[in-house]
């Protein structure tokens, strides 16, 4: 018995070194743009000296992001894509995923294989036909062309995810409702949709963050800063010698804010989300 | 082994009118059959065109010279295919041995463990970008804290420049490529194991069965689907991820951490060369395939059940 014991303690020892070690395996890095961003130019890059506390805590860098940069432009850009996107995005994935999880129908298989098979094709593979798709009719460099391409790729994955989420609602739900009088849409707008509440969460994060996030689009069909996101603006800080690592960092903290805040919030949606959208069950 | 039942629910009569289904996803299908069905079609057919931005008046079919010219003419070939090698395998061999060691240090609930998940998790819901920039700056050669710190403990005596020589650069950009995607491989079997009936467990300890032998017999077993859909998932996102690559070394110095895909963007985007790009790309596309296919079948997973 106590041999057992023995281990148990061994077990639960190593297990609290190993998640110590994650966590801070994650923060470290976080912690570190986080300081680098309230420290004064001349201290970043100190190099006999450096400090893991500012010595002079300072929002010069924040301050210049506003005032020399165009930074307001970006962030308004980023805002509005993502929230744009995401909700003709969730809009879809209702749809769709509510033909998927309750209709049986011949070319059902084919459906969900071309949106698995669009999720093999490489982006930059794609990205060269449509660029001259754009430059024909005039996209290249707008916000619409960057809203309709954010909805395109985040369609696919939202969609199946919304899907399992829908097959997880029983349809004598949406028979009681029928029962009552309600056509298809009114039980779904009335019944379904408010069972369907964490869900819906999940996908509209999930599609807003794909948008959030995406550096790729925006700085193959974006050219002028008054249409660049986060971070393409802040790529174009990125010089090839000379890179403002303050500016940079407190770029990059903005960035981070709201994806934190969403996970914060939705982690346990997100974590079922992603459960029943890719694992079979 | 595992029975998995289909997920058959009931479903009426008069739900099976044909048109309703299309309905409902026409919007989605419309927006995806014009900007991916056809775009696709379209880099198909520019694959065998001499296809270049720079001469807009010079396009012609071109048969198989794209794909010639990949393998013939670029010296720089060899060496992206072993990098996008190596970045594959080992990023995603790491992201999976850590994500599984996390999960299972997170089986047990504990206090608190609900906070720490939204830490350990929070990467995965990071932009390339800003994790490129964090992870840029950490590993900086002159001010990086990581040579700082590696110096004080006395492991390294001189500054190492970590992205900018080219035997370090594609490990560097791998590093960052495993700490954004450890929380997914996690998250994942987390879940997958917190679906395992206890008494499963239970009952195999009352059988005499030790705690290693129960990893193996039943762990392992109940979680292979999830392991398998993981992986191929990331693979997939692995191979065509390359913000990270941008942003921390540009494929740079010489070429030492570009991978296909990010020599496709070079290719297309610096060179505007649209037709050699889009050949590489259906390349990769077709690789992509190919594994997924062979991946499924050798794992037999179609047998419990379609996605």
């Amino acid at each position: 018995m106590s041999k057992r014991r023995l281990i148990n303690i061994l077990l639960g020892t190593g297990r609290f070194l190993l998640l110590s070690l994650f966590l801070i395996g994650v923060l470290a890095p976080i912690y570190w743009i986080l300081v680098t961003s309230f420290k004064t130019d001349a201290e970043i890059v100190n190099v006999n000296n450096i400090t893991y506390w500012p010595d002079q805590f300072t929002l010069d860098n924040y301050e210049s992001l506003f005032n020399q940069l165009d930074f307001g432009i970006y962030l308004r850009n980023s805002i509005l894509l993502s929230l744009s996107s995401a909700a003709i995005v969730l809009i879809y994935s209702i749809l769709g995923g509510y033909a998927l999880a309750r209709y049986k129908f011949k070319s059902k298989k084919m459906v969900i294989g071309f949106f698995l098979l669009s999720q093999m094709i490489p982006s930059v593979l794609l990205t060269i036909p449509i660029y001259i798709i754009y430059a024909n009719i005039g996209l290249i460099n707008s916000k619409l062309g960057l809203l309709i391409l954010y909805v395109i790729i985040n369609s696919p994955f939202c969609l199946i995810t919304m899907r399992s989420f829908f097959e997880r609602i029983p349809v004598s739900l949406e028979d009681a409702a029928r029962v009552d009088g309600c056509n298809k849409i009114q039980s779904l707008w009335r019944i379904i949709i408010p069972v369907l509440f964490p869900g819906i969460v999940a996908v509209f994060v999930f599609a807003f963050i794909g948008a959030w996030n995406d550096l790729l689009m925006g700085v193959i069909f974006t050219l002028s800063a008054s249409n660049w996101t986060i971070p393409v603006g802040m790529k174009a800080l990125i010089g090839k010698y000379n890179v403002h690592w303050g500016e940079l960092m407190a770029g990059g903290v903005i960035a981070l804010v709201p994806t934190i805040i969403m996970f914060a919030f939705v982690q346990r949606y997100i974590v079922e989300g992603l459960t029943a959208g890719a694992v079979k069950e | 082994m595992i029975e998995k039942d289909k997920k058959g629910f009931p479903i009426r009569s008069e739900q099976r009118k044909n048109w309703e289904p299309y309905f409902f996803l026409a919007p989605v299908l419309l927006s995806m059959l014009i900007m991916t069905g056809y775009p696709l079609v379209r880099s198909i057919v520019m694959a065998f065109l001499n296809y270049k931005l720079t001469e807009p008046n010079n396009i012609y079919f071109a048969g198989l010279k794209n794909f010639i010219s990949i393998f013939q003419a670029d010296p720089h070939i060899p060496m992206i295919l072993l990098n996008t090698i190596k970045w594959v395998f080992i990023s995603v061999g790491c992201q999976f041995l850590l994500g599984m060691i996390l999960a299972l240090a997170l089986k047990k609930p504990f206090k608190g463990r609900n906070l720490y998940q939204s830490i350990v998790f929070l990467p995965w819901a990071f932009s390339s970008f800003a994790v490129g920039i964090m992870f840029r700056w950490c590993l900086n050669g002159e001010y990086g804290i990581v040579n700082h710190v590696l110096m004080q403990i006395g492991l390294i005596s001189e500054k190492i420049s970590w992205l900018g020589s080219s035997d370090l650069a594609l490990i560097s950009v791998i590093m960052a490529m495993v700490w954004i995607g450890v929380p997914f491989f996690a998250i994942m079997y987390l879940a997958a194991l917190q679906s395992i009936p206890s008494d499963v467990y239970e009952a195999a300890t009352i059988d005499g069965c030790s705690r290693i032998k129960g990893f193996f017999l039943i762990t392992i077993p109940y979680i292979t689907p999830t392991m398998i859909t993981t992986l191929l998932l990331r693979t997939i996102w692995v191979f065509n991820a390359i913000e990270m690559i941008m942003i921390m070394t540009g494929g740079g110095p010489a070429y030492s951490s570009e991978t296909i895909t990010s020599y496709m963007y070079t290719k297309a985007y610096g060179t505007q060369d649209f037709g050699t790009a889009a050949a590489m790309g259906l390349l990769v596309m077709i690789v992509l395939m190919l594994y997924s296919t062979i991946f499924l079948r050798s794992t037999r997973y179609e047998e419990s059940g379609d996605f």
